[in-house]
C-alpha cells in the first residue's frame, strides 16, 4: 500500500506518535484515542479535535492508519463514529521511531549527558 | 448544548471544505463529548478552557489544512501541465508575451508620463515656475511670440524671485538642458561626462542629502565656488564608490573644480529621464561654458536658460504664490525693457508671465512628445493581452470538454463543484504565474528597445527598467486578471453538466454540447474583433513610415553629405571667415566625386530653427504675430547644391558679397503669404532686430522644400547670403552633393578641411540618410511594434479558430461520417464547415471594424499622409484576417472530408 520508506517520515510529530501508540492495542474512534492519550500521559497531553483530525488526515494519506468500513463494536449505538486501525506500515514506522529515540537515549548516556541505567 | 454545537459548527467553516466534509462531523462529536465531560466533572473554568483550545486550534490548524489543499492543487496542476506540454507551452508563451509587453510599456508609460522624481523628498509639494516640457536657451532677440507664459528664466530673474518671493519657503534654479562635457579628473584622461549647472539651494529644495561629503549651499551662489557634486551612479561607475573622490580636482573647459560630495542613490535630479553625472554651481558658467556671459543680461538681450523649482510655504496657495511671483517678475521686466523696447514690442515683452505648475514629475523634454505613442501602445498591448486570454479561455474550454468524463467521475464520487472549480482555477493561476515570471524577462528586453527608441529622438534620454512596487503590482494584477479571465469561465463550464449526463454523453460519443460550441465560437469572434483594430493600427503606422520615408522634400534626399564645422576661432575677423569659407567651398568642389558644395547656418534636419522679425514691402501685417518668418543664412549655390528648383529670378551667388547690395531668396510659402499675387522680385524684405533694421532685395523665389521638418506645412522662409548676414554663422553646415555613393567621399572631405585649416574643428559629419534617421525613429519603432503585436494577434486568432473548429469537428465525427456514407462529396463537407465558419468570422470582423473605427482617434496624431479611417488599410487588414481565418478553418474541414465513414462509425 505504501512504498515510501519508514525513515522518510521520521521524526514523527508528537501527536502522530501518540495516536500510533493509542491504536497499538486495539482499533479506536477519535474520542477514544483522545481519552487514551490523556490517560496514558496523566492528562499532560490533551489532543484537541483539530490537531487530532488534522493528524488523522495526514496519517491516512501516508498509510500509517486505515479507516474501518464498519464499527468493530457491535454494541456501539452511534453510527456516526469512525474507527481507525494501525496498518503494517504504521507499525514499521512506529518501530523505526522507537529505534531512533533509543539510539538518541543511548548516545546521551554514552556521552555522560545523563546517568546510565 | 445545541447552541454550543452551533457555535463550534460555525468555527469549522474556517477549515477548507474538503476537510470539513470529511471530518467536521467527527470533530463536532468529539468536541461535544469533551464539553459534556467538562460539564460533568469540572466547572465553568474547564469549559472555558475547552473553548479557548478550540479557538486556538482553528487559528493554527485551519491555515495548515488550507495550505495542504493549495499544495495538493498546485501539484495536480503541475501534473496536468506536464501531461499536455504543447498546450502548456502555448499558454505560457502567449501569457509571457502579453503580460511582458504590458509590463514594459506600462513601466515606461508610467516612468515618462506619470511617476514622480525618484529619491526626491515629498515630490508632490514641488512647484515649477518654468515650462516642464521645454529645454534649451533663448535670448529673446526675435519676436515670434514674446508674450504669454515663459519657458525659462534668466539668472537675474531667478535671483529676484529667490530673494523676494515670500510665498515660497525656498526656490532653486537648474539649467534646462543637459550638457555633455569633456572632463578630466586629476591623474586621469579626458573623458565624457554629462552634467548641468544648478543653484546653491538645488539639493535642499529637492530635499536630498549627500551620500558622502556635502552639497551646495546658498553661499555657493554668492561667491565663486569652484565645486562639483557627482551623482551616485557616476561615483559607483567611475570611482567604484571610493570616498577618495572627495577633494579631487576635475577640469572642465577653463575651470578647475573640486569634488565636494556625492548625491544620494537613485537621485537623478529635477529632469525625468536624464541621468547627469555631475552638478556644478551656476556661478561656474563663464568657466565651464565659456564664450558668453549667461549670468548677466545686457539690454536688449536676456539669456533665458533656467528651470525654477520651489516649495510653497504651508499657508500659501499656488494662486497666491503665482500672483506674488508675477508681481516681482513684471517689475523686473518693466525696469529691463522700459528703456530699450518701444510700442508694440514693449507691450509684448511686458505681457510675459510666469505660470506655477506642479513640479513633482519634474521637467521632461520627451514627455509631451511621447505621450501619445506610449498611450496608444499601452492600449494596443492591453488588447493583445485580452486576445491572449480569449485564446486561452478557448483552449481551456476545449480541454475542459475533453476532461468532462474525468470531472463527471469525480463529481459522482462526491467531490463538490466548488472544489473542482477551485482546482481548475488553480491550474489557470499556476499557468499565469509561470507566464508572469517569464513576462519579466520579456518586459526587460522590450523596455530596453523602447528606451532606445526614445533615445534616438533625444540622445540624453536614459531610463532603466526598474521593477518598482507599482510596476510589480501592475504585473501581478495583470497576471491575476488574466488567470481569472481565461480560467474561471471554462472551469465553470467544465463542471456545469450533471455527472450522469456527462458520463452518458461520453459513452454515446454523440454530437457535442451546443452551448460549449457556442461559447467557443463567441470567443473566437471576439478574438477576431479585437485583432482587427491592432492590424489596422499596424497598417496605418506602417504606411505612415512608408510615407515619411518617401515624403517629397522638394530636393533629392540622397548623395548629400552634411559636415558641421566650428568657426568660433575664425570668427574674430569677419573677412577672414569669408575667405576661409570661400577657400573651403572651392577646395571641396575640386574633390573627385563632388558635384557641388555650399553651406547653411541651419543645416538640413538639424533640429534647430532660426526666425526673424520682418517687415515686407507693401504688406500690412494682419496681427501682432504676422511679422515673423523663418530664416536661414546660406552660401552661394545653396539651392543648386541641395537641388531645390528656383521658380522665379535667381539663387544666392558668389557675387553676393559683403560689399554688394543685400539680397535674399524667398520660398513659395513666403511669396504666397506676404506677396500674394504680387511679383516679389525686386521687392524689399527687412529683418528687424529690435531697433536695428537690415533690408534685403528679393532676387529669387525657390520651390518649397522641407529642410527642417517632415510633418506640417512648409513655413514661409527667406534666405540671406552668408556674407551679407548681420552676424556670421558660428557653426555652419557644409552641404556637399556627390555624384554617386557619398560615404567614400567623406574621408576626402575631412582631409580637405584639415588641409585648408588644420585647427578647424569638425563637429559632425554624416550622410543625409543618417541625419534623417532620428526624425522617423519614433514612427519606425512604433510601426514595428504595432506590426509585431498585429502578427501575434493574428496568430492567436488563427490558433483559436483552428482549435474551436478542430474540436467541434472531432465531436461531430459521427454526423459527418453519416453524411459521407450517405453520399456527400468531400468538397461539400468542406464547404459546409467553411460556411458555418463564415458566420462567426463575419460577426467578428463587423465588430472589429467598429472597434477599429472607434479607436482610430487614438493614433490620429501619429499618422502622416494617411487618414485614421483610411478605407484601403481597413480593407487590407480585413482581407488578411479573413484569409488567415479561412486557412485556419480549412485544415480541420479538409481533414473531416477525408473521414472514412466505416472507421469513424465503428469507433462510435
Amino acid at each position: 500500500m505504501n512504498d515510501s520508506k519508514p525513515d522518510s517520515l521520521l521524526p514523527l510529530p508528537t501527536a502522530v506518535f501518540h495516536i500510533l501508540i493509542a491504536l497499538a492495542d486495539r482499533d479506536r474512534h477519535g474520542y477514544s484515542i483522545m481519552q487514551d492519550v490523556a490517560a496514558r500521559t496523566g492528562g499532560k497531553v490533551q489532543l484537541s479535535a483539530g490537531t487530532l483530525y488534522s493528524s488523522i488526515r495526514r496519517m491516512l494519506d501516508q498509510g500509517l492508519i486505515e479507516e474501518l468500513a464498519e464499527s468493530p463494536d457491535p454494541s456501539s449505538t452511534d453510527e456516526r463514529r469512525r474507527y481507525y486501525r494501525l496498518t503494517r506500515f504504521g507499525k514499521r514506522v512506529a518501530a523505526a521511531e522507537v529505534e531512533r529515540l533509543n539510539t538518541l537515549v543511548q548516545q546521551a548516556r554514552a556521552t555522560g549527558l545523563v546517568p546510565g541505567a | 448544548m445545541m447552541r454550543a454545537e452551533a457555535v463550534y459548527k460555525a468555527l469549522l467553516h474556517c477549515y477548507p471544505a474538503p476537510f470539513r466534509h470529511e471530518y467536521g462531523n467527527q470533530m463536532l462529536l468529539v468536541f461535544a463529548e469533551q464539553l459534556g465531560e467538562a460539564r460533568r466533572t469540572g466547572g465553568r473554568l474547564e469549559q472555558a478552557a475547552l473553548w479557548v483550545y478550540a479557538a486556538l486550534d482553528t487559528l493554527t490548524i485551519a491555515p495548515k489544512e488550507h495550505w495542504h489543499v493549495i499544495l495538493q492543487d498546485v501539484r495536480y496542476a503541475l501534473r496536468t501541465m506536464k501531461a499536455s506540454p504543447s498546450f502548456t507551452a502555448v499558454a505560457i508563451l502567449s501569457l509571457a508575451l502579453g503580460i511582458g509587453a504590458n509590463t514594459a510599456i506600462f513601466s515606461l508609460w508610467n516612468g515618462v508620463l506619470h511617476s514622480s522624481l525618484p529619491a526626491v523628498h515629498k515630490p508632490e509639494q514641488l512647484m515649477m515656475l518654468s515650462n516642464p516640457d521645454d529645454t534649451g536657451m533663448w535670448t529673446g532677440r526675435w519676436d515670434g511670440r514674446t508674450d504669454g507664459p515663459r519657458s525659462w528664466l534668466t539668472y537675474g530673474e531667478f535671483e529676484q524671485l529667490r530673494d523676494h518671493a515670500g510665498g515660497f519657503s525656498a526656490l532653486m534654479a537648474s539649467q534646462s538642458s543637459l550638457i555633455t562635457w569633456q572632463v578630466r579628473f586629476e591623474g586621469g584622461a579626458w573623458e565624457e561626462a554629462r552634467g548641468r549647472l544648478v543653484s546653491g539651494e538645488y539639493f535642499q529644495v529637492l530635499g536630498v542629502s549627500p551620500a558622502i561629503g556635502r552639497t551646495f549651499t546658498t553661499a555657493d551662489d554668492r561667491a565663486d565656488a569652484p565645486y562639483a557634486v557627482i551623482s551616485y551612479d557616476y561615483w559607483q561607475r567611475r570611482f567604484g564608490g571610493s570616498s577618495e573622490v572627495l577633494g579631487k580636482t576635475v577640469t572642465i573647459r577653463a575651470a578647475a573644480l573640486t569634488v565636494i560630495g556625492v548625491g544620494p542613490s537613485g537621485f537623478i535630479g529635477e529632469t525625468s529621464g536624464q541621468q547627469p553625472d555631475l552638478w556644478l554651481p551656476l556661478r561656474t558658467q563663464p568657466g565651464v561654458l565659456p564664450g558668453k556671459d549667461w549670468l548677466h543680461d545686457t539690454p536688449p538681450e536676456k539669456v533665458m536658460w533656467l528651470h525654477v523649482f520651489g516649495r510653497l510655504k504651508p499657508e500659501v496657495t499656488p494662486a497666491q504664490a503665482e500672483a506674488q511671483a508675477n508681481a516681482i517678475f513684471h517689475a523686473g521686466l518693466e525696469s529691463f525693457y522700459g528703456a530699450t523696447a518701444s510700442g508694440e514690442r514693449r507691450r509684448e515683452f511686458l505681457d510675459q508671465r510666469l505660470r506655477i505648475l506642479p513640479g513633482g514629475r519634474g521637467a521632461s523634454p520627451v514627455r509631451n512628445q511621447f505621450a501619445h505613442t506610449l498611450t496608444a501602445l499601452l492600449a494596443a498591448v492591453g488588447v493583445l493581452l485580452l486576445i491572449a486570454c480569449a485564446n486561452l479561455a478557448n483552449l481551456l474550454l476545449a480541454r475542459g470538454a475533453a476532461r468532462k468524463p474525468e470531472i463527471a467521475l469525480r463529481l459522482s464520487l462526491g467531490a463538490s463543484r466548488g472544489r473542482l472549480i477551485r482546482q481548475l482555477v488553480t491550474e489557470s493561476l499556476a499557468l499565469a504565474a509561470m507566464g508572469g515570471m517569464a513576462a519579466i524577462a520579456v518586459a526587460y528586453f522590450l523596455h530596453g528597445g523602447l528606451v532606445r527608441m526614445i533615445a534616438e529622438s533625444d540622445p540624453r534620454f536614459r531610463m532603466s527598467f526598474a521593477p518598482d512596487p507599482l510596476v510589480m503590482a501592475f504585473t501581478l494584477a495583470a497576471t491575476l486578471a488574466a488567470a481569472l479571465l481565461f480560467g474561471v469561465f471554462p472551469a465553470w463550464q467544465a463542471t456545469k453538466t450533471g455527472a450522469g449526463a456527462s458520463l452518458k454523453e461520453q459513452s454515446r460519443g454523440a454530437i457535442g454540447s451546443f452551448r460549449q460550441m457556442r461559447t467557443g465560437r463567441f470567443l473566437v469572434s471576439l478574438q477576431l474583433a479585437l485583432s482587427l483594430p491592432l492590424l489596422v493600427g499596424a497598417g496605418l503606422l506602417a504606411r505612415t513610415v512608408y510615407n515619411l520615408q518617401r515624403a517629397d522634400l522638394g530636393f533629392p534626399a540622397e548623395r548629400l553629405l552634411l559636415v558641421r564645422v566650428d568657426l568660433r576661432e575664425a570668427l574674430q575677423d569677419a573677412t577672414r571667415t569669408d575667405s576661409l569659407l570661400r577657400e573651403l567651398l572651392g577646395q571641396l568642389q575640386r574633390i573627385p566625386g563632388v558635384r557641388a558644395a555650399s553651406l547653411s547656418q541651419l543645416g538640413v534636419f538639424s533640429g534647430g530653427e532660426s526666425s526673424s522679425s520682418i517687415e515686407v514691402e507693401g504688406y500690412a501685417p494682419k496681427g501682432d504675430h504676422d511679422r515673423g518668418s523663418a530664416v536661414d543664412v546660406v552660401g552661394p549655390g545653396y539651392f543648386s547644391t541641395l537641388g531645390v528648383p528656383i521658380r522665379l529670378g535667381r539663387e544666392i551667388l558668389e557675387s553676393d558679397r559683403r560689399e554688394a547690395p543685400k539680397v535674399c531668396v524667398i520660398n513659395e510659402a513666403f511669396a504666397k503669404r506676404f506677396f500674394d499675387r504680387r511679383n516679389p522680385i525686386g521687392m524689399r524684405v527687412a529683418s528687424v532686430d529690435n531697433d536695428k533694421r537690415t533690408a534685403y532685395q528679393v532676387v529669387g523665389v525657390a520651390k518649397n522644400a522641407r529642410a527642417q521638418n517632415l510633418r506640417g506645412d512648409v513655413e514661409p522662409r527667406f534666405f540671406v547670403a552668408a556674407q551679407q548676414a548681420p552676424a556670421s554663422a558660428k557653426s555652419p553646415t557644409l552641404l556637399i552633393r556627390t555624384a554617386s555613393e557619398s560615404a567614400p567621399v567623406l574621408a576626402a572631405v575631412r582631409k580637405t578641411i584639415q588641409r585648408v585649416d588644420a585647427a578647424l574643428p569638425i563637429l559632425s559629419a554624416k550622410s543625409i540618410e543618417a541625419q534623417m534617421a532620428p526624425l522617423t525613429a519614433q514612427d519606425r519603432t512604433t510601426a514595428q511594434l504595432a506590426v509585431v503585436f498585429g502578427c501575434v494577434a493574428l496568430t492567436l486568432a488563427a490558433i483559436g479558430l483552428y482549435g474551436v473548429l478542430a474540436y467541434g469537428i472531432a465531436r461531430r465525427r459521427g454526423e459527418i461520417a453519416v453524411r459521407i456514407a450517405l453520399g456527400a462529396r468531400p468538397g461539400r463537407v468542406v464547404s459546409m464547415i467553411l460556411g458555418e465558419t463564415i458566420g462567426l468570422v463575419g460577426a467578428g470582423l463587423a465588430l472589429g471594424g467598429g472597434l477599429a473605427y472607434a479607436a482610430s482617434h487614438l493614433i490620429d496624431s501619429l499618422l502622416f499622409g494617411v487618414a485614421p479611417q483610411d478605407p484601403l488599410t481597413l480593407v487590407l487588414a480585413t482581407g488578411l484576417l479573413l484569409l488567415v481565418a479561412l486557412s485556419a478553418a480549412y485544415l480541420p474541414a479538409r481533414r473531416a472530408s477525408k473521414l472514412d465513414p466505416m472507421v469513424a462509425l465503428r469507433q462510435e
